[in-house]
């Protein structure tokens, strides 16, 4: 019978050994905890794709200069593509008496695609295009104009159109927030009757297609042979940045909480294996002296871990794919509708996972049973080389770190937690060294605590591993504990109840007075006014910026458009600096530029490149000196390019603000409009509602995922305390017999474990507290701030929670009759 | 050692077991009866001098060469015992068969554990057992393959007297079904008498053969 089958038959006997069977528990918890948030993240991530979709109101839209051929829509129609054409302009409208320069847009049936169309009439709240002859207008525009619903009428160009409905929500709109005219909707055949589709108008012509993922491509494909130059594909674009933002750092909670979680299984996946193994040598030396070869021994016990390890990986998937139905009844409706059914990526991803992080972290330990001397039958002392302690940490986390960073695609947070680890283990066993030095008199001491405590210095490497899993244990769980509390309130402080929820923007830099007063009188918050221009990137360098140039969508469009290109003596409080240096205050003034560093590396902007920018006909040209982080969801005003507020002398600029209004201000952007024609005001409240949204619910997935990490936690409090069980019911026994009595043997065994946690905790909250301040300012870019509470958590709270751990896996020995135990030998 | 003295454990042991023949080694503890009865299985290599095994020079033989030569042809009996508990009392018995390629390994482990009394308690675990019992589901395993030579390490020494006398009869019994070479650790004066030879040992020296 080869090894392999001889696994196969025994593999009953496998599953009555109690490191194996806590061996599989850990590999179901860590399983479970990182596919249901892979299975979660998976079907976020669709979601997000869904929602980008409803963005664009399509699932692809092409944008041209000119009409859209009939034959694109006849291929539509062939493919069974559902399609409706737009078409934009700005133009100025008349009503009362006053013109407005606003942005025209006319829609066909069935707009939109994808997403909602959201427009309040009289006859309550309706989704579909204008009917013929009427029009939609946004609430600034009726405000502008003085407009009654239903009864003013708009003219544009030839055109005569009853003001029907104000228009709430356009999917399309896109994520400019800054878009200056206010928009008016109109059908789409109105539109060719206005008179001002003519050769020079600035119309932009879009076709918007949605249907099957197969059926689009086909017409990509067939549409790329056919797109004129200055046509435009684009499909899932980018969503907005405000939420970009918060759902990624949502994201990374729910990673690192997974992350935890499957590293502590791993600890305990580790402990298991040791206590497997020290089993498992006597065994192999027997079937050595059957005349088993030490392969053919070591294959034997690779196969069975294999087995236990295959099947808790199955049932963990199985357990990932209840708890990420628990994350999405509590995360699902960020989505407003339902998310996508769950895929299969991530089970394969979890089962991987699983197999490979069971492998590492107990495959350096099994080595030691394919060495075990057959003598030992004989000899029972004579113990099995293994690889030296550090070899197996190492190993097993330098395998943990390949898996993250395949798992979550974050080399920084996976470097990060790599970082942790490394330094946890160091000073685990150098404290542990420490203290074996330090208790080493104490093997000559009588008392009941000097015996427990003895026996640490009896053990020293199985003293160590308790140490450094004991505190490992304690660090993950104080950091998600303790240190989670703190980085999600600073984020949730990071918007605060008055955070700004309108922006003003278009104020003319001879207002400026007006408007500070007005604030200022009526008591109004603000960020204060910034001085921006409408700017065009012309050059990186020496080479020219045409967005044809760029492959990837969010980089052509970037390179097409306008930006804001802000003035500023300060850094924003929420931006972070991540090459060069801001301008300091006394620097003598030189044109420069601080960029957004995504913006950067969409368009290639290298710090210390020179850019040009084209700014109402004059060029603009200086170094990049510094390259940023922005936190867009703070809603306070920001750019993606700044320059140092004299580069604004020459050009032309105006100025926004954001401020915050209560309900009791709403009156108060009628009012503006009314003092400021030009001001545009842009109420950011919904926007605001969705990231406040992602926040709550993004703490409370943690919390959920947080319950892994506690599971783990446990198991490897109860691994690191059976490591030494065996060891440990020998000793009882022989004192037993040398007539000690409970409350002696009891007494030491607390202290001993009290001990460990004590020591454990203890480094734990160090480490805790370190890597909780790195982790906040590191990966969620947030002030670092970590509550002195870790320490007594961590110090009072080992101490006992890893006395009575140790306490409940060995008071069963004190009961055990002793000759029991010594004849087991 | 410690102190760079070099401490000899066995020396000057000369010897020779014929097949069929049945030898007791005794001699009081330490005198390094089970030193040498590991060397004379292959289960460790002398520092100097040679050891033969059914025809074999375990000293040219690594590791699993001579872990190869055991298999199917050699079985042990342990002091104490060496059942492995996860496996029950049937399982520990067909292991040598399975680990041999015997054909019906299972039937053949059933029929012997009927042989020395356990028809009863085929799926019982070593735990469940007695040392007794236990140490006829060793001897049982120990006869599982039909072996050519029989180590055995003081097989009575855990057992009371009558458990004792008992599994000496079943091995002697055993022995004489397959006729099988036996080499006996003991301490034991009658027991070694059962023997057709006695070596004792003292301090690692043969002191004396009869």
């Amino acid at each position: 019978m080869s090894a392999a089958a001889l696994a196969f038959g025994h593999w009953r006997a496998a599953s009555r050994d109690p490191g194996l069977r806590l061996l599989a528990v850990a590999v179901v918890v860590a399983v479970a905890a990182l596919s249901s948030v892979a299975f979660f993240a998976d079907r976020v991530e669709r979601a997000l794709q869904q929602q980008g979709a409803a963005l664009m109101a399509a699932d692809l839209v092409i944008e041209q200069g000119a009409p859209v051929p009939q034959d694109w829509l006849d291929k539509a129609d062939a493919l069974a593509l559902r399609h409706a054409r737009t078409l934009t302009f700005p133009s100025v409208i008349v009503a009362n008496d006053r013109p407005l320069l606003v942005q025209v847009k006319a829609v066909e049936a069935p707009y939109p695609l994808r997403g909602r169309l959201r427009v309040d009439t009289p006859q309550g709240e309706v989704s579909q295009v204008p009917a013929s002859g009427t029009a939609w207008l946004e609430g600034r525009l009726r405000d502008r104009l003085g407009a009654q619903i239903g009864v003013t009428d708009v003219g544009l160009g030839e055109l005569q159109l009853r003001a029907a409905g104000v228009l709430v929500d356009e999917p399309d709109r896109g994520g400019n927030l800054f878009q200056l005219a206010p928009r008016l909707m109109l059908a789409y055949d109105d539109v060719q009757r206005s008179g001002l589709l003519g050769p020079a108008s600035r119309v932009k012509y879009r076709l918007l297609l949605a249907g099957e993922a197969d059926r689009l491509q086909q017409m990509r494909a067939w549409l790329e042979d056919r797109l004129p130059r200055g046509s435009e594909l684009a499909d899932l674009e980018n969503a907005r940045p405000e939420l970009r933002t918060a759902l990624e750092r949502a994201r990374r909670f729910l990673s690192l909480a997974a992350l935890c979680a499957s590293l502590l299984a791993g600890v305990a996946i580790m402990l298991a294996t040791r206590r497997y193994v020290d089993r498992a040598l006597d065994g192999a030396a027997v079937l050595r002296t059957l005349g088993m070869s030490a392969a053919a021994v070591l294959r034997w016990h690779l196969v069975q871990l294999l087995l236990v390890v295959i099947v808790a990986t199955a049932l963990g998937s199985l357990g990932g794919l209840v708890g990420q139905q628990a994350l999405v009844s509590v995360l699902g409706d960020w989505f407003g509708e339902a998310l996508p059914a769950p895929g299969l990526r991530p089970a394969l991803v979890g089962l991987l996972f699983g197999l490979s992080m069971a492998l590492g972290f107990a495959v350096p330990t099994l080595l030691r049973v394919g060495r075990v001397p057959p003598l030992r039958v004989l000899r029972r002392e004579m113990d099995a080389p293994g690889l030296a302690a550090w070899t197996v940490w190492v190993l097993a986390a330098g395998g943990f770190f390949g898996l993250m960073v395949w798992q979550v695609q974050d080399l920084r947070l996976a470097g990060g937690m790599a970082l942790a680890l490394s330094a946890a283990l160091a000073s685990m066993m150098l404290a542990g060294r420490l203290l074996l030095l330090a208790l080493n008199p104490l093997r000559r001491a009588g008392g009941n605590a000097a015996l427990g405590l003895a026996a640490l210095a009896r053990y020293p490497q199985l003293t160590l591993l308790q140490l450094a899993g004991f505190g490992l244990g304690i660090t993950l769980l104080l950091l998600l504990a303790v240190v989670r509390v703190d980085i999600i309130d600073t984020w949730q402080g990071s918007l605060p109840e008055q955070a700004p929820n309108h922006f003003l923007i278009n104020l003319q830099p001879e207002e400026r007075a007006a408007l500070a007063e007005l604030l200022l009188t009526r008591q109004i918050a603000n960020s204060g006014l910034y001085a921006m221009a409408r700017a065009r990137l012309v050059a990186i360098g020496d080479r020219q910026v045409d967005p044809e140039d760029y492959t990837d969508l969010r980089a052509r469009r970037l390179a097409a458009r306008e930006f804001n290109l802000g003035f500023s003596a300060d850094m924003q409080r929420d931006n972070r600096i991540q090459a060069g240096n801001w301008w300091e205050p006394g620097e003598p003034p030189r044109a420069q530029f601080s960029v957004e560093e995504g913006l950067a590396k969409s368009l290639g902007i290298q710090f210390g490149d020179t850019l040009t920018f084209d700014v109402a006909g004059q060029s603009v040209r200086a170094p990049v000196t510094s390259l940023r982080s922005v936190a867009w969801d703070s809603f306070n005003v920001n750019f993606f390019v700044v320059a140092p507020p004299q580069m604004a002398l020459d050009l032309p600029v105006t100025y926004l603000t954001s401020l915050y209004l209560d309900e009791a201000s709403e009156g108060l952007t009628l009012e503006l409009v009314q003092q400021f024609p030009a001001v545009s005001v842009i109420d950011v409240r919904p926007i605001l509602v969705q990231v406040r949204a992602i926040m709550e619910r993004g703490a409370l997935a943690v919390e959920m995922v947080f319950v892994f990490t506690l599971l783990a936690a446990a198991l490897v409090s109860v691994a690191a305390a059976q490591v030494s069980r065996d060891e440990r019911a020998r000793e009882v026994a022989i004192m037993r017999t040398l007539g000690a009595s409970r409350r002696r043997l009891l007494g030491g065994l607390l202290a001993e474990f009290g001990l460990l946690g004590l020591i454990g905790g203890l480094l734990a909250a160090g480490l805790a507290s370190v890597s909780g301040y790195v982790i906040a300012v590191e990966l969620f870019e947030l002030p670092g701030r970590v509550s002195p509470d870790v320490w007594w958590f961590g110090i009072g709270g080992g101490t006992l929670v890893v006395g009575l751990v140790g306490w409940l896996a060995t008071r069963r020995l004190l009961g055990v009759p002793p000759l029991q135990v010594l004849n087991s030998d | 050692m410690s102190d760079g003295r070099v401490l000899d454990i066995l020396s000057a042991i000369d010897m020779q077991v014929n097949a069929g023949e049945a030898v007791a080694i005794l001699g009081p503890s330490g005198s390094g009866k089970s030193t040498l009865l590991g060397l004379l299985a292959g289960l460790d290599q002398p520092s100097q001098g040679r050891v033969s095994l059914l025809g074999r020079a375990l000293g040219e033989l690594d590791e699993d060469a001579r872990a190869a030569l055991r298999a199917g042809r050699v079985g042990f009996v342990f002091q104490s015992f060496q059942l492995l508990p996860g496996m029950t009392a049937l399982e520990n018995v067909a292991l040598p068969l399975q680990i041999g390629r015997r054909r019906n390994a299972r039937g053949q482990a059933e029929a012997l554990l009927h042989e020395v009394g356990l028809g009863e308690r085929l799926s019982h675990l070593p735990r469940q057992l007695s040392g007794g019992e236990q140490q006829r589901v060793a001897l049982a395993r120990a006869f599982a393959g039909d072996p050519q030579v029989l180590f055995a390490d003081e097989p009575t020494g855990n057992l009371d007297a009558d458990s004792g006398r008992r599994i000496i009869d079943l091995l002697f019994g055993l022995r004489d079904r397959v006729g099988c070479t036996l080499l006996l650790v003991t301490h034991d004066q009658q027991l070694a008498a059962r023997c057709d030879r006695v070596l004792q040992l003292d301090a690692g020296r043969l002191v004396d053969a009869t």
